[in-house]
């Protein structure tokens, strides 16, 4: 425990795992993970498909899907999430935690004016009126700038583009002025050339009004870019973590450094998926009695394959799990 | 939503122009008409009758004279029933289809769509099972077996309703309308439910949920339309197929509707009466996918600008 800074965090994850039934067993996809996100900090959260960074953030909004099951804690403002009512998470998520999600273009109903979809949380949780909340709304578009916004309130989902709707999404999950905002991949499903406006839209908005991000991505860049601290996540546990810059510049665990390598310019705007580590990406299953990236790592050792290594200081604080940091690294 | 109109409205005519024409010339062509029975006539007799009815002009004036006649819902008299006109047999059998048609179609639609909620919302649960229960007899057992059983029951053993007929009350009205709602109920509750269950899975009902606007907003808000849809689709064909008369209920609750005349009139060759309720029978199907299409429009933004 002492490992994980003290500090007066506005999350406080511990030993979150998150579990799936299947016919056929059950698999982990979150295994014992624990991190705190500060108020107003930005933290990536990186790690190959699968690797279990949307059961995250899903658990954290009580979101799993039917067969899933999450254990550990999570306090959010001094609340456990995980064990709160269904009514109490209700509030936590209308008023101080929002999501966007990965497919904008799935994400909003088809059959609502899109200021109606954005008003909607205003009226229930806030109170106001009809016409206040739409109007709210439609300075929120303003905000991320749609442009004509108060004509784009009134059409439907169906008549923007992926990259509106993705601000449409932004838009409605930072109206309620939440203090954290999970942000799950924002931008992988949207054209290049607009993702980066979407990212600084997003940041520019979020600091403004001081709103903390657990930030989900695949694209290194933007994590440099945009992050304080990083975790870097392998088979649904933390691999290493720490502050964005450091990590990047010496990454501790083979795994972060196979994961850096194979972004060769960290600015660079579009990261390819990380299929230059050499094997196949680890997939939910039964759990490996050692490193889950053990069998990929090229300079294992024999207690990689069977003994696990735990999460330790490397570094004031920063993190890694690898038996190997502390005589290589 | 005005082009939108338009353009069902315009195709509705068209496709009622094109029944009009098909269904003249079909009759027509089939082999053997209305006096080729087998009692001999003679050739003169036949000649006057053949007149009357004008079978004797040319194809194209019969058509004409047809079509003219259509328009103003004139379909000359009924071979068959000699001394009335089909329009005046429609529109006396009318009345008592429609009103047990409308009652069966608000029945199996309210019914089916909360029985296919419910199961979807409670999956696995005693509701979801009798929903389940009630949709397989509705679907599997047809009706000209259910209907005399219900007579049985609820008229002759407990004496609660009229066993059939047309009278002052509504209580005449109960047992057919049961019997017509049943498998509509039925396979409206399978759609409904499963619809319901598709659109729960939906992206956009996982971005309510974390809205924190609550489960019943979810349901009612969010995800109804979604569920209802295939529901409004089916119900443009089927409340024309229901009003319009079914031959197994009119006959079992002993009623005056139209519905016996479908069967009736083909047997008979009874060009004009065939003609009249296919007719009556095809607009009806135009007005009530119009209609659909109209409620599926507002209901979906993406079906009015298809
Ligand atoms: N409903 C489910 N049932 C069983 N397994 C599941 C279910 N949902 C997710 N998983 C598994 O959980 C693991 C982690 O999935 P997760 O969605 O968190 O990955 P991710 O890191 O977000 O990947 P991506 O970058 O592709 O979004 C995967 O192996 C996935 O197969
Ligand atoms: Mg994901």
């Amino acid at each position: 425990m002492p490992l994980i800074p003290m500090t007066d965090s506005l999350l406080r994850v511990r030993d979150l795992s998150v579990r799936f039934r299947l016919p056929e067993g059950e698999v982990t996809a979150v295994d014992h993970v624990s991190f705190d996100v500060a108020p107003g900090e930005v933290l990536g959260i990186v790690g190959e498909s699968g690797s279990g960074k949307s059961q995250i953030l899903f658990s954290l909004m009580g979101l799993l899907a039917g067969n899933g099951r999450v254990s550990g804690a999570a306090h959010f403002a001094g609340q456990d999430l995980l064990a709160m009512s269904p009514r109490a998470l209700d509030h936590v998520r209308g008023v101080a935690m929002s999501m966007i999600f990965q497919d904008p273009m799935t994400s909003l109903s088809p059959y609502k004016r899109v200021g109606d979809q954005l008003a909607e949380g205003l009226i229930v949780h806030k109170g106001l009126s009809r016409r206040d909340a739409g109007r709210e709304a439609v300075r929120m578009l303003d905000r991320v700038r749609i442009p004509d916004a108060a004509r784009r309130a009134r059409s439907y989902p169906h008549e923007f583009s992926g990259g509106m709707r993705q601000r449409v999404m932004i838009a409605m999950a930072l109206l309620v002025k939440p203090r954290l905002l999970l942000a799950d991949e924002p931008t992988t499903a949207l054209d290049v050339t607009i993702q980066a406006q979407i990212i600084d839209i997003l940041a520019e908005l979020a600091r403004e009004i001081g709103t903390a991000i657990i930030f989900v991505t695949h694209d290194l860049g933007v994590v440099a870019r945009l992050c304080d601290r990083v975790i870097v996540l392998y088979g649904g546990r933390i691999m290493e973590e720490g502050p964005a810059a450091p990590l990047f510049a010496a990454p501790a665990h083979p795994y972060a450094k196979g994961l850096l390598h194979a972004t060769p310019r960290i600015a660079a705007p579009l990261t390819p998926r990380l299929e230059t580590i050499a094997g196949a990406p680890r997939a939910g299953g039964a759990m490996l009695p050692g490193c889950p990236f053990a069998p990929r790592c090229d300079q294992r050792i024999d207690i990689c394959q069977t003994t696990p290594p735990p999460l330790k200081a490397i570094a004031p604080g920063r993190l890694a799990a690898c038996h190997l940091t502390g005589e290589t690294a | 939503m005005l082009r939108f109109l338009t353009k069902r409205a315009g195709d509705g005519i068209l496709t009622l122009a094109a029944l009009v024409t098909l269904t003249f010339f079909v009759m027509r062509l089939a082999p053997g008409g209305p006096f080729s029975s087998n009692r001999k006539i003679s050739p003169d007799i036949l000649a006057n009758i053949e007149a009357t009815y004008h079978l004797d002009e040319p194809l194209l004036q019969q058509f004409l004279r047809y079509v003219w006649g259509v328009v103003r819902f004139d379909f000359g008299p009924s071979i068959r029933f000699r001394d009335y006109s089909v329009a005046d047999i429609l529109i006396s059998g009318l009345p008592y289809s429609l009103t047990i048609g409308f009652w069966a179609v608000m029945v199996a639609t309210v019914t089916g769509v909360t029985l296919g909620i419910l199961g979807a919302l409670k999956r696995n649960s005693i509701i979801d099972y009798s929903a389940g229960v009630i949709a397989v007899i509705g679907i599997a057992v047809p009706i000209f077996v259910l209907a005399p059983l219900m007579q049985v029951y609820f008229a002759l053993t407990l004496r609660w309703l009229p066993v059939g007929g047309w009278g002052d009350s509504w209580r005449n009205l109960v047992l057919p309308i049961v019997a017509l709602s049943l498998p509509n109920i039925a396979y409206i509750s399978r759609l409904t439910r499963a619809a319901m269950i598709e659109t729960l899975r939906e992206n956009y009902i996982r971005t309510a949920v974390a809205k924190g606007i609550g489960g019943r907003r979810v349901v009612w808000n969010h995800a109804l339309t979604g569920a209802v849809l295939p529901v409004v689709a089916y119900l443009g064909p089927a409340t024309a197929a229901i009003i319009t008369g079914s031959i197994v209920i009119e006959t079992i609750f002993a009623l005056p509707g139209i519905g016996r005349h479908f069967v009736d009139a083909a047997l008979n060759r009874d060009y004009p009466l065939v003609m009249g309720i296919t007719i009556l029978y095809g607009g009806f199907l135009i007005v009530f996918n119009i209609l659909a299409d109209i409620l599926r429009g507002w209901l979906d933004p993406r079906v009015r600008n298809e």
